[in-house]
């Protein structure tokens, strides 16, 4: 697919560097969350394979799971004053506010999908999956937070309060894991000419080619605009590039 | 000089042959001493001659009921048991002059055998101990309890310690049980002895047995739903929802099995008390301190609220499921014959509250349930027909020269 053209084609930025490290540790946190806290499931043959060194494991495990809590609670806050703090924090909830326009566009990638359509529709820069995927992210974060913070300090709690959140913090764990599985690994990993490993999550940039095809009407926008073209192109607005040289791995370090 | 010179040899000589004389004869006693003691750590001093017929291990038989009976006792565990002290006759009192056995009684644990108790120096018996159990909450006395056949005796929950080999304070460790041990023999030189009273004593001060264990042992009635439903109780398989519970599967030390909460502190097992019973740790005056700090054995939940003691622990099972069923039905009353027990102390004993509490967990669990059913299968849905489709699209530009232009169109 990529054509000797390699030094005109474009980078163009998903993933500002800020973003990129909020979802490193995101990631982190979360994997670290979801195994420390499943291991409390785990069923008694599993759990006698571990032999005599159960308890030491079960000490570290509830110490590293509230660790990991306390991170993903401390990103999360971050993450909302960025949203209002910063500027392009401030376009990121814009873009990713829900319009009526996603509900028509879901549709429309269902005929898609079942052939009704022949492309699927234009997205801008989130489309309905991701947004659908970032409100779940921002409830079950808030639930799973509050839910966590009363368990840990269980003894000032009435027992019902804290039934109802050891309950919403199982079944959302359950939850959160097999959507982040089904829905986000899916999307951003597995999908056909994505798989194995889409590295989008460790750069932060795609190409040309794959943001006309996964965002066309961001792209559009972009190439109307000189000042969006210096948030999102990788080497600043368009007459820059084409007189400039291709662009590396190495270049894309430097710039973030 | 020369006769008392004499005289003082002849004595000395004299007295040097007594002394060896005596030296001799006290090492012979000890020596068969030592051979006794030896003998006697080996094997049981049968001197009813009982292990003439029951150290054949085959020696048994099948009893009315067709139940296979075996009566072989291997002496050497015997002898290093609890009871190892004991001759048979001690606790097997009556019927056994007759061979073979013909009007064998069972064992009363209350028997006072032949052993000094060496705080009133009178006969030894079990009999404070079944008392207490007796007028316990598993106890067949104080109570018209119509299953008494389903109350616990002695051996139920006492099953396999009597043959179990009793270890120490250090009992992982044997080198230090033996440095410990050593610091005893050093006066009381007889080793056996001062075994046995070190073993008697360091098991009584910790658990003999792991929280699983008796998790395990409790639950071997408790969690029998129809002996339960029988009692009016519910089955305790709540238990295993709880945290304490997880910690109790991962071997955390001092993790809450039963007994942690529901013995009395300060008492033995064998006095656990019906929650309403103001002597029990469930008592609700009691629940603050039970939680908190076991009223001094070890702090669980420091800074315990009233709120949080007088939550139920177990999670919500049988009873609120009968008594909010109840609620919503509303068929017979109390007198109704055709109810079980289970069902009238459900409606005793969980409050409007709780089984509005019941409700709420139960409609939440249900929407989680059905929340995660429709959400993750719509998911697959979505991701399977994208999956088809961007195949589809993958293959298609690959066989044309210029698949962006097609796309585009």
């Amino acid at each position: 697919m990529n054509h000797a053209s390699s030094t005109e084609q474009r980078m163009f930025i998903r993933l500002n560097r800020s973003e990129k490290n909020q979802h490193l540790i995101f990631v982190i946190s979360f994997i670290v969350l979801a195994v420390t806290g499943f291991m409390v499931k785990l069923p008694d043959e599993l759990v006698t394979l571990l032999g005599e060194h159960r308890q030491t494991v079960f000490q570290y495990r509830s110490i590293i799971h509230r660790l990991a809590g306390f991170i993903m609670i401390l990103a999360s806050l971050y993450h909302m004053g960025y949203l209002v703090f910063t500027r392009s924090g401030r376009r990121w909830l814009k873009d990713m506010l829900p319009r009526p326009k996603d509900l028509t566009e879901m549709f429309q990638n269902f005929m898609y999908y079942l052939g009704a359509r022949e492309n699927p529709p234009e997205f801008d820069r989130f489309c309905y999956k991701q947004k659908l995927e970032y409100g779940a992210l921002i409830a079950g974060t808030a639930l799973m937070s509050i839910s966590g913070v009363l368990l840990w300090s269980e003894s000032s709690w009435d027992k019902f309060i804290l039934d109802i959140a050891s309950l919403v913090h199982n079944m959302e764990a359950v939850l959160a894991c097999l959507a982040i599985m089904v829905w986000h690994m899916y999307e951003v990993h597995l999908r056909p000419h994505k798989f194995p490993l889409d590295k989008m999550w460790l750069t932060g940039i795609i190409s040309e080619e794959e943001m006309q095809e996964e965002f066309p009407l961001h792209y559009k926008k972009i190439m109307e605009n000189p000042e969006l073209q210096k948030i999102y192109i990788v080497d600043g607005p368009v007459k820059n590039a084409e007189t400039g040289h291709g662009i590396t791995m190495a270049d894309v370090s430097h710039m973030n | 000089m020369t006769i008392i010179a004499t005289n003082y040899k002849e004595h000395l000589v004299r007295s040097l042959t007594v002394q060896t004389i005596a030296i001799f004869f006290a090492a012979v006693c000890m020596l068969f001493a030592v051979q006794g003691l030896h003998a006697s750590s080996e094997a049981l001093p049968d001197s009813e001659n009982c292990l003439y017929c029951h150290r054949y291990p085959q020696m048994g038989r099948y009893d009315e009921n067709g139940k296979k009976r075996i009566f072989y006792v291997n002496e050497r565990i015997f002898a290093k048991s609890v009871h190892g002290k004991l001759s048979c006759k001690s606790c097997h009192v009556s019927g056994l002059d007759q061979i073979p056995h013909t009007d064998i009684k069972k064992v009363d644990c209350t028997t006072k055998c032949h052993i000094k108790e060496p705080s009133t120096n009178q006969e030894f018996s079990h009999a404070n101990v079944v008392l207490k159990m007796e007028t316990s909450v598993h106890g067949r006395r104080n109570k018209d309890n119509p299953y008494p056949e389903d109350l616990p005796d002695c051996k139920s929950c006492h099953d396999n310690p009597l043959y179990a080999t009793l270890d120490g304070m250090w009992c992982d460790n044997e080198a230090l049980s033996n440095e410990t041990l050593a610091r005893c023999t050093v006066c009381h030189v007889r080793k056996e002895w001062a075994e046995s009273f070190y073993t008697h004593f360091t098991h009584r001060m910790r658990k003999k047995r792991a929280q699983k264990d008796i998790v395990q042992l409790c639950t071997g009635c408790h969690e029998d739903r129809e002996k339960m439903n029988r009692h009016g109780l519910e089955s305790i398989e709540t238990y295993k929802d709880t945290y304490h519970w997880k910690q109790v599967k991962y071997k955390v030390e001092n993790a809450p099995d039963c007994l942690t909460c529901h013995v009395p502190v300060g008492h033995s097992t064998h006095e656990m008390y019906a929650q309403t019973d103001p002597r029990s740790p469930l008592h609700m005056n009691n629940r603050v301190s039970t939680c908190s700090h076991q009223g001094g054995i070890q702090v669980c939940h420091p800074g315990a609220t009233p709120e949080f003691a007088m939550g139920r622990v177990h999670a919500y099972g049988a009873k609120a499921e009968l008594a909010a069923a109840e609620t919503t039905i509303k068929i017979g009353d109390d007198t109704d014959k055709s109810k079980s027990l289970v069902q009238i102390r459900a409606k005793k004993e969980i409050s409007d509250k709780e089984i509005f509490h019941y409700e709420v967990l139960r409609y939440l669990t249900l929407i989680y349930k059905v929340l995660i059913g429709s959400t993750i299968g719509f998911m697959c849905l979505h991701q399977f027909l994208d999956y088809r489709r961007t195949r589809k699209r993958m293959k298609h530009s690959h066989h044309s020269s210029h698949p962006e232009k097609e796309d585009k169109i």
